[in-house]
């Protein structure tokens, strides 16, 4: 083996050991923010198989949107909302991590197999390196142009959406009828699914109106 | 804006082919052949258009969003019209196939998203949440099954599913002050994304067995030459994504919740428009690509339809909310539409289409009558529904037609398009399929009878307390008159249509004869039958 | 890695320090494979090396032109006019002792100061002082760098969760959302460059602007582009008037509140790196890079040698490298007296101008240089 192969080899290794690891990191390990970190590890590690196919536009892409803007969304979510909180004990939880276990080693015996049996064609389709860049390009306004198009209506909507949530200024009351509202289903409940920790109304305030 | 039914079939079966596209659909349709999404543009247009007019305010939305909204729609369905028999070739350099199943199932979506619409108005506006946004999101999420209804390429039905699912996860939480929508949007959302997932992960399968390509096309020519566990695996997880959306036991857990939490009129939409998509792609995917594995999958489904069909109805008679009730009943109805799929004849699948359209209207009719009630008296539950005879005949009647209609009871539409579905079940050998259908239909006739008893049968000192402090009728609010012109037409299509069918079951036959994936689908299944 | 491994772009003209190395190696009876994997690692160390001293150098600005702007004379007793001032800075921090907090999470506290300097330094892959002078010509250039600045973040949320100390913890939250607002409007600003370039390569941007020495800068074209790209940079880098993060009267020190010694001195390396690599891309995207404001090539038909001339190729290529550490220095200059004479924005005032404000005129600048390339498309590259 010559110096490149074997500088490829191990890249490989590594790279795979840090995605097959810290997968299972990111499932297993009880605090969450490690989770969210190894998450991030992962993303990387992928990004680094990327460019080892010499998909390097790819690569940077990976680490710009999955490292640079999912990764650090989920750990800004964890962290804003991390609140010590016991967890009511679920009953035969050994039993059901044994079961999802048995599950998961199940469907991976069943996807190695899948591998093992299926003829793929190798070698694949021969690296273009940095023309890749282009090539996407073409691609996006040729074939996948109406997905292409698509996804921008998607993501206005998830952004439109993601405001229309998150922002704080609420009608209180009906623009038609005038009368108030509480941007609740109009299908009251009779028993409420929350204990109510404060009173929604001041007795004070109602006693003035 | 109600397009009835006769003029609706009439467009359809008068509309010239291609010659009759409007002058300025020439100048896109170069080798893009873009003409073929005019349609899914027309609603884009009327969904910029209402964000843009949101932001005058809260008031020029309310004024202002409805009638974009039936523009743009309403264009949609006329360019629909004209599409259909037009000569069937792929746009997008394969992306999408404006064919007469596409055409068909495009235009039961883009009509469901009309009547919830006119349904919904007086629903937003009482709760409070903004109009314009409502009236957005929801015409992103047509957008998005009607491209889902004609997508040929993995990329595009994957895009297209997403644009639907995400919609969906914001309008299944828009009240957002209610811890109930919370719930139903956070289920709603990690159920559907690992679904999407399990899709990517299938696609992804499918796209290496090509070797480099996406189109449907090319998916299914490698899968006639390979028939290794890989196939297998595709499928399985192709097949669970279809039956997430259509929400088929035992891939339904989400649904009582989801249509529980959820705003009605959005609920009307889900069970009906996404449902429809949902449809739309299992025809796509199974038909059209996993033709050479016909055997295994109709089993799947085969099992799937039972168990929906059994569950769904069962399941329906124990509730005590209108709208859990309807959850489980558009389980067990998906199972009925589940038939034709399986039969995989020209009359199982024109069954299916005639089935989708009859469903759309008594369904809708059903959802425009509780969001009434719910809306004068703030509640769902069925056993407030008694006594309401005396109150409101309008709701007992309309309500009664539809749950008649859905449980199949003669001169309804349902009864046709069930009817329709088990003659094509019993003609291909499907006796299984049908005799369940028969049994689990007489116990959804039951549970929604017991409905209509409530309403009907109770003595005025027997009513609920609900009902015996039931508002004076006033049709004066905005919002007020659309829901009932919704309620209405869907009322009057669901009583008379029944009788006067024969238009529909033209429609329902022309789209399938104009299909060219299902006709071949149908000989060679024929040619199979023939040699076995 | 692998593009760190990439070979140097094929010889055309110009400097090419590999190719002689090799080369020579080659002629004391060395195999091509050894010659290279002795060259590997020169450049980077070299690059390592020059990032480190740029930091001194940097120092030392910020200290003489601070005390310049408040009429004070900075360090004076450290070497002649205070050059080794920054050093002994360094030393300090050094020998200092490494505290962890008690409660503080040892491995996250110890890892976050390294993944913020590691990207950084990784950036100056594709920063160029020559058509051959850089560690690896990427296809996806400025691409890379953006990509890579958009860790940094997690670095920073991992050292402000780890301190266990609220304050930290806002700083580090801070700057995450600062540096996200912030790239967005960046990438577009790089994104009409690279339109007008048609490559994502430094060494095609900066070419794509010698053809008439100074008139040919990008600055000329792009001028809201490069006020754009200037004002993010600031900010990614969270220098004053958008320090937000190390607010000090708001958040004691921000993330860095618990750090002590060499941690410290870590995060003060990369926001200094950072800086100087900031200025130097701002000098290669929009300040015609290596280029001298007259083309070197009607100099030397002035003079009567020929381009390829040996000596002229070296004076070439030194003059290059002056020219871009002048131009990064030069803006180097203007940010430090930034910092000591703007006042601090407020967080809210800091993302409104971020999203409300850079992000709409970007998207316009891109629309308006998408446009123009079509009508004009010998002035904004065809």
């Amino acid at each position: 083996m010559t110096i490149a192969s074997w500088t490829q080899w191990i890249c490989f290794v590594a790279l795979s050991a840090g995605v097959v690891i810290g997968s299972l990191g990111v499932v297993l390990l009880p605090n969450i923010v490690y989770s969210a970190f190894l998450l991030g590890g992962v993303f990387l590690s992928v990004a680094g198989l990327y460019l080892m196919l010499n998909a390097s536009f790819v690569a940077a892409a990976q680490v710009l949107v999955y490292v640079g803007a999912v990764n650090v969304l989920i750990l800004f979510a964890i962290m804003l909302v991390n609140k010590k909180e016991t967890l009511a004990e679920i009953p035969g939880l050994p039993l059901r991590r044994l079961l999802s276990g048995g599950v998961c080693a199940g469907l991976f015996l069943l996807l190695l197999r899948v591998d093992v049996t299926t003829p793929w064609a190798v070698p694949g389709p021969s690296p273009v390196g940095n023309d890749a860049t282009i090539r996407i390009g073409i691609h996006l306004f040729s074939d996948y142009l109406l997905p292409f198009e698509l996804a921008s209506v998607l993501l206005l909507m998830a952004m439109i959406g993601a405001i229309v949530l998150a922002r704080r200024d609420v009608f209180t009351v009906d623009v038609i009828t005038g009368e108030d509202v509480d941007q609740a289903l109009i299908e009251k409940m009779r028993t409420p699914l929350l204990v109510e920790t404060t009173p929604t109304q001041n007795p004070a305030l109602e006693a003035t109106r | 804006m109600i397009i009835p039914l006769g003029a609706l079939s009439t467009l359809f079966a008068e509309a010239a082919p291609a010659a009759a596209l409007p002058p300025g659909l020439g100048i896109t349709a170069l080798q893009l052949n873009a003409g073929a999404i005019a349609p899914e543009s027309a609603i884009l247009i009327a969904l910029l258009v209402c964000l843009l007019v949101d932001l005058a305010g809260e008031e020029a939305a309310s004024r202002w969003v409805p009638p974009i909204c039936y523009a743009g729609l309403g264009t949609a369905l006329v360019l629909l019209a004209l599409q259909w028999n037009a000569p069937v070739e792929p746009s997008f350099l394969g992306s999408f196939l404006a064919d007469n199943l596409a055409v068909a199932f495009r235009a039961v979506v883009a009509a469901s998203t009309l009547l919830s619409l006119l349904i919904s108005w007086r629903y937003v506006e009482q709760s409070g949440t903004p109009v314009g946004e409502y009236a957005a999101i929801l015409l992103a999420a047509t957008l998005g099954a009607m491209f889902l209804c004609g997508a040929t390429d993995l990329v595009s039905i994957f895009v297209a599913l997403e644009t639907l699912s995400v919609s969906s996860y914001l309008l299944s939480g828009y009240m957002k002050r209610d811890a109930r929508s919370g719930e139903a949007a956070l289920k709603y959302l990690l159920v559907g994304s690992a679904a999407a997932a399990v899709f990517l992960y299938g696609a992804s399968l499918l796209y290496g067995l090509t070797g480099g390509s996406t189109g449907l096309e090319a998916v299914g020519l490698a899968l006639q030459t390979s028939a290794t566990p890989v196939t297998a695996l595709a499928l399985v997880f192709v097949l669970a994504t279809v039956a997430f959306k259509i929400a088929a036991v035992p891939f339904h857990q989400w649904t009582p919740d989801v249509y529980e939490g959820s705003p009605t009129p959005v609920v009307a939409f889900l069970s009906v428009g996404s449902k429809t998509a949902g449809f739309a792609l299992a025809l796509r995917l199974l038909v059209g690509c996993f033709e050479s594995f016909d055997a295994q999958w109709k089993v799947l489904f085969t099992v799937l339809a039972v168990l929906s069909m059994t569950l769904g109805n069962v399941v329906a008679l124990a509730q005590t909310s209108m709208k859990r009730m309807l959850a489980y009943s558009s389980i067990g109805q998906a199972g009925f539409v589940m038939i034709g799929l399986v039969c995989g004849t020209e009359e199982g699948f024109a069954a299916m289409v005639l089935y989708m359209a009859a469903y759309l209207f008594m369904n809708l009719g059903a959802f425009a009558c509780i969001i009434l009630f719910s809306l004068r008296t703030g509640s769902d539950r069925i056993s407030d529904y008694a006594g309401l005879y005396q109150k409101d005949p309008l709701i007992t009647l309309g309500l009664s037609l539809c749950l008649l209609s859905l449980g199949g009871i003669p001169p309804m539409l349902g009864f046709f398009g069930k009817i329709y579905l088990f003659f094509a079940g019993w003609a291909d050998h499907q006796y299984l399929l049908v005799v369940v259908g028969l049994i689990t239909s007489v116990v959804s006739i039951y549970y929604y009878i017991s409905v209509i008893k409530m309403m009907v049968v109770k003595e005025p000192q027997e009513a609920s307390d609900v009902v015996k402090a039931y508002p004076p009728i006033t049709w004066n609010l905005t919002g007020m008159q659309p829901l009932r012109a919704a309620l209405v037409a869907c009322v009057l299509i669901t009583a008379v249509g029944g009788v006067l069918s024969n238009p529909l079951f033209n429609w329902a036959n022309g789209a399938v004869a104009g299909t060219p994936m299902l006709q071949q689908a149908i000989a060679s299944g024929a040619l199979s039958s023939a040699v076995g | 890695m692998t593009a760190l491994r990439a070979p140097l772009a094929a010889v055309t003209s110009g400097l090419d320090l590999q190719t002689s190395f090799t080369t020579t190696l080659q002629g004391i009876g060395l195999t091509p494979a050894t010659a290279h994997l002795l060259w590997l690692p020169l450049p980077m160390l070299l690059v390592l090396v020059a990032a480190v001293v740029g930091v001194l150098v940097n120092v030392w600005l910020e200290r003489k032109i601070s005390a310049a702007v408040q009429q004070r004379i900075g360090p004076e007793y450290a070497g002649a006019l205070g050059v080794l001032q920054p050093l002994a800075d360094g030393l300090k921090l050094l020998f200092k002792e490494d505290i962890i907090p008690a409660r503080a999470d040892g491995l996250l506290f110890t890892l976050g100061p390294v993944l913020v300097l590691i990207p950084v330094i990784l950036s100056w892959l594709v920063v160029p002082f020559g058509q051959h002078l850089l560690i690896s010509d990427v296809g996806i250039g400025v691409f890379l760098w953006i990509a890579l600045s958009s860790i940094q973040p997690i670095g920073l949320l991992m050292s402000g969760y780890a301190s266990n100390n609220k304050y930290s913890l806002l700083g580090g939250l801070r700057a995450a959302a600062q540096s996200i607002s912030y790239e967005i409007p960046l990438a577009l600003a790089v994104l009409a460059v690279v339109m007008m370039s048609n490559s994502l390569s430094t060494i095609d941007i900066v070419n794509q602007q010698s053809g008439a020495g100074i008139l040919s800068w990008n600055i000329w074209r792009q001028p809201v582009g490069f006020l754009i790209f200037w004002i993010c940079a600031l900010a990614e880098c969270e220098r004053l008037p958008f320090d937000l993060p190390e607010a000090e009267e708001e958040l004691v020190a921000g993330y860095q509140t618990e750090y002590a010694g060499m941690k410290f001195a870590l995060f003060y390396l990369g926001s200094y790196i950072n800086l100087v690599l900031s200025a130097l891309l701002v000098a290669v995207l929009y300040l015609g890079g290596w280029g001298f404001p007259i083309p070197v090539e009607w100099l030397a038909g002035a003079l009567g040698q020929s381009v390829d001339a040996p000596v002229v190729q070296v004076i070439t290529g030194s003059l290059g490298i002056v020219m871009t550490v002048l131009k990064a220095y030069l803006l180097v200059f203007i940010a430090i007296l930034l910092r000591w004479t703007l006042p601090r924005v407020r967080i809210d005032q800091l993302l409104d101008l971020g999203w409300k404000f850079l992000l709409p005129i970007a998207l316009v600048n891109l629309l308006v240089t998408a446009g123009l390339k079509l009508a004009f498309p010998a002035f904004f590259g065809g």
